[in-house]
């Protein structure tokens, strides 16, 4: 009876890479109609399984029943044609057409040879009344906000039939409310019998719209349970694979000297006069809205961007910082939010990308020495746990998490003082965002002086022994760790002072 | 079926040269595999080969340049109107040339990283101003009676061996020597692949891509000699395709700013991959203007079959 329900269900799938098992295995199955969560850290298999479903991938083992017929997704065509929608993160929209024209891109309907473009209006007016999506369709996507693109996506799969809808992280961009109209709109999509597979990695959400969900680790699927009768607790230790004794360790750095320190900071735009310090031992957290400033200060720290005014001093002594050159030299480190952009070469190895800022130290006098190359790669591959088969892999092929660990190990490499990490657990999972804290822990018990900015609230509360809000460029506040609470952060974020 | 896969993954562009070596040796009746023939192509081959090498640090870097054809051609000659219309020392020329040529595309590299002029625009307007000097200086004829000592470096022999190969195979060696040994050419490779990351990791990204420029403009410089050396004159149009022709060496030897390991050596063989096609058309008695044909063909082919190699790379892991 069971499988006369089940829209898709895979049984033994699996997918090896050269020195991995991506997946082991698999058996998973999604009844019509339900919202089924995916939960798992990052290179749990998760991706790779959507990638076998969209055709990206090709399965080694295992069968594949979409909707009772056993299916071989070849291409992303056939996903579409047996009526499975996949929607990335990384939406694919065209910014320079309207909005119809991104609904039936591909298979506009045409009169006459032609594109009917009264018809493709009104019928994409039709499918947003359906759906309740209110956006003029005739509009140019370019200036829509996310969230809004992301109606056009699902938008796109209701009008290809799609009987199951993938969705990839779909809220990690979305604020709270569009959130909300989202899973308005998933509802909807459930009533009308549509299933669909939710990926997140905030846990809350599962509970909050899932009907079932499915955990995956390390390439297995280790169960999936009803999600009404499941806690979160419960979930996170099938996500680990451990109990989670405490989601911030405990540090035990003594707090010294002042290493860094800034004096009036700005670049005549969007920092206006910054000045703090920052000690060895500790972690300075950087809390503020979105465009706050906080990211162009640290940039300017490190000299990436050039900045109008302002002195730096570390141990009291003002250095000159034009370059990331000279911060490399006087040891400053900074950890970016976009590791794949700013921080790696994803095609090189990752032995080449932990020396790449330290290849003074692997010098024999003037040539490259590849044993020392090797032994310090090794030392900071075991020392930091950082997964991986070789320190010859690509690092494009490791997860976040480890991916994160690269670039820090990089800083490490190159002896930095004062390390400056921007959204260091951005798109990392749950139990590789612990290991992230020990590691900050770590370094600030060396006696480093660590500054941390984050927009996560709980995060930053739970990582820092002081935290300064900027808004607008600003200081707004700043607040000892005995008087941390999410209201006074709240409250400076927006402008507020003290009252 | 797996183990030949591997192998010619491993090996790549080498043991598709050895394939082709083979088919010739083969199909050709004697011709192909006679000491002279193979002499003779190799010594074909080292005016491109040498300028390809300076295109691949130009490419590894991430950037291209268009006018290392008119380089060779401005360096050819410049150097043989200064032995032959001043009387200068032959070795002095010719320094003076490759400093030239090198100090030229610096200040290329200095337009792309500086003004932030791409790459095809700088050096297509280079290209122009050159050929424009080129003309100028020689008013559009050759330039004949080098010096002895100077057509030496085209024509003569250390036992079997002509000079020309000598120089490329040490230009080959200092070039890989370079990009495995030195900071300099682990820095070309990673602002190639991602230069904001190279930055914020303390490389001087416009240092790089400057002396890679550099070293481009030398190399052409020296190409440029070696050809006029070999023609034993001056050539004003003789190095037309030579630019070109040595970025095609680069490609089909399959370095790209992804895959920049073993760049010197892979480009030698993309060199001598073209090499071999163009010496064995002319055996087999293929009418000359297919060759272009063939070569474009070869071109594209070699590219479209890494991109497919590495997007199947993607999909294993």
């Amino acid at each position: 009876m069971d499988h006369v329900e089940n829209i898709l269900s895979l049984k033994g799938v699996s997918k090896s890479f050269p020195g991995v098992k991506a997946l082991d295995n698999v058996d998973f199955s999604v009844r019509k109609g339900e919202v089924h969560a995916l939960a798992g850290e990052n290179g749990a298999g998760k991706s790779t399984l959507m990638k076998i479903l969209s055709g990206s991938y090709r399965k080694d083992e295992g069968t594949v029943e979409f909707d009772g017929r056993k299916v071989e997704v070849r291409s992303p065509k056939d996903a579409e044609n047996l009526g499975l929608s996949i929607i990335y993160q990384e939406l694919n929209i065209f910014q320079g057409l309207t909005v119809a024209e991104n609904i039936y891109v591909g298979r506009q309907p045409k009169k006459n040879g032609v594109v009917d473009w009264k018809k493709m209006y009104t019928d994409a007016e039709k499918l947003f009344d359906e759906l309740h999506i209110k956006l003029d369709v005739r509009k140019k996507v370019r200036g829509l906000s996310i969230a809004q693109q992301q109606m056009i996506e699902i938008a796109k799969a209701v009008s290809a039939h799609a009987k199951l809808v993938i969705m990839d992280e779909p809220t990690s961009s979305l604020a709270t409310h569009e959130t909300k109209l989202l899973f308005e709109i998933i509802n909807r999509l459930r009533d009308n019998g549509v299933a669909i597979i939710f990926i997140t990695h905030r846990l809350d959400e599962i509970f909050e719209i899932s009907d079932r969900v499915t955990v995956m680790r390390d390439g297995c699927s280790i169960g999936t349970c009803d999600t009404g009768d499941i806690t979160k607790a419960e979930l996170i230790t099938m996500m680990i694979g451990r109990e989670m004794t405490k989601q911030f360790p405990v540090r035990h750095a003594v707090i010294g000297e002042e290493l860094l320190r800034l004096d009036n900071i700005s670049d005549g735009k969007k920092v206006k006069g910054v000045s703090f310090a920052v000690a060895r031992g500790e972690v300075l957290g950087f809390a503020g809205l979105v465009g706050a400033g906080r990211t162009e200060t640290m940039r300017m720290v490190f000299g990436a961007d050039k900045r109008r005014t302002g002195k730096i001093f570390i141990n009291g002594k003002e250095i000159r910082i034009r370059s990331p050159k000279d911060s490399v030299k006087n040891k400053i480190a900074f950890v970016t939010e976009n590791r794949k952009e700013e921080g790696l070469l994803l095609a090189k190895s990752v032995r080449q990308n932990i020396v790449m800022a330290a290849l003074s130290k692997i010098r024999t006098k003037y040539l490259l020495n590849y044993k020392k190359e090797q032994e310090y790669s090794k030392k900071y591959i075991e020392d930091m746990n950082i997964s991986t088969p070789s320190e010859n892999k690509q690092v494009m092929f490791l997860s976040g998490g480890n991916q994160q660990k690269v670039v820090v190990a990089k800083w490490l490499m190159s002896d930095s003082e004062v390390i400056i990490l921007d959204e260091p657990t951005r798109g990392i999972d749950v139990g590789a965002k612990h290991e992230i804290y020990e590691l900050i822990n770590q370094l600030a018990e060396a006696g480093k002086a660590i500054i941390v900015v984050s927009s996560d609230m709980e995060e930053i509360l739970g990582i820092s022994d002081r935290i300064l809000v900027m808004y607008e460029g600003e200081i707004t506040g700043e607040v000892k760790r005995e008087e941390f609470s999410q209201h006074i952060i709240s409250e400076y974020q927006i402008g507020g002072k003290r009252s | 079926m797996k183990k030949v896969k591997d192998i010619i993954n491993a090996f790549g562009i080498w043991a598709i040269l050895l394939v082709l070596f083979l088919f010739l040796s083969i199909t050709s009746g004697n011709t192909f595999l006679t000491s002279s023939n193979l002499i003779n192509m190799v010594r074909q081959i080292c005016v491109n080969g040498v300028v390809a090498i300076g295109a691949t640090f130009v490419i590894c870097s991430g950037e291209f340049d268009l006018s290392s054809g008119s380089m060779a051609a401005l360096a050819g000659c410049g150097s043989a109107m200064l032995t032959v219309n001043y009387g200068m020392n032959t070795g002095l020329a010719i320094l003076i040339a490759i400093l030239a040529g090198s100090a030229i595309d610096a200040l290329v590299g200095l337009i792309v990283t500086k003004l932030k002029v791409p790459a095809f625009i700088a050096t297509l307007g280079m290209m122009y101003v050159l050929d424009g000097l080129v003309l100028l200086m020689t008013r559009g004829t050759p330039i004949i009676g080098l010096p002895d000592n100077y057509v030496a470096i085209g024509r003569g022999y250390a036992g079997p061996i002509p000079y020309l190969v000598i120089i490329l195979l040490i230009i080959v060696f200092i070039a890989a020597f370079v990009f495995r040994y030195l900071e300099f050419g682990r820095n070309v490779s990673a602002v190639g692949e991602n230069a904001t990351a190279s930055r914020l990791a303390g490389v001087n990204v416009t240092l790089v891509k400057v002396g890679a420029f550099a070293i481009g403009g030398a190399l052409s410089a020296l190409g440029g000699i070696m050809l006029m050396a070999r023609l034993s004159s001056g050539q004003p149009t003789a190095a037309s395709d030579v630019g070109l022709t040595a970025m095609a060496a680069v490609f089909v030897g399959g370095t790209s700013v992804t895959n920049s390991q073993g760049a010197a050596f892979k480009t030698l063989a993309g060199a001598l991959f073209i090499g071999m096609i163009n010496n064995g058309l002319n055996l087999l008695e293929v009418n000359a203007y297919w060759q272009k044909i063939v070569l474009g063909i070869i071109i594209v082919g070699a590219i479209a079959l890494d991109v497919y190699r590495t997007s199947k790379a993607a999909q294993n892991g």
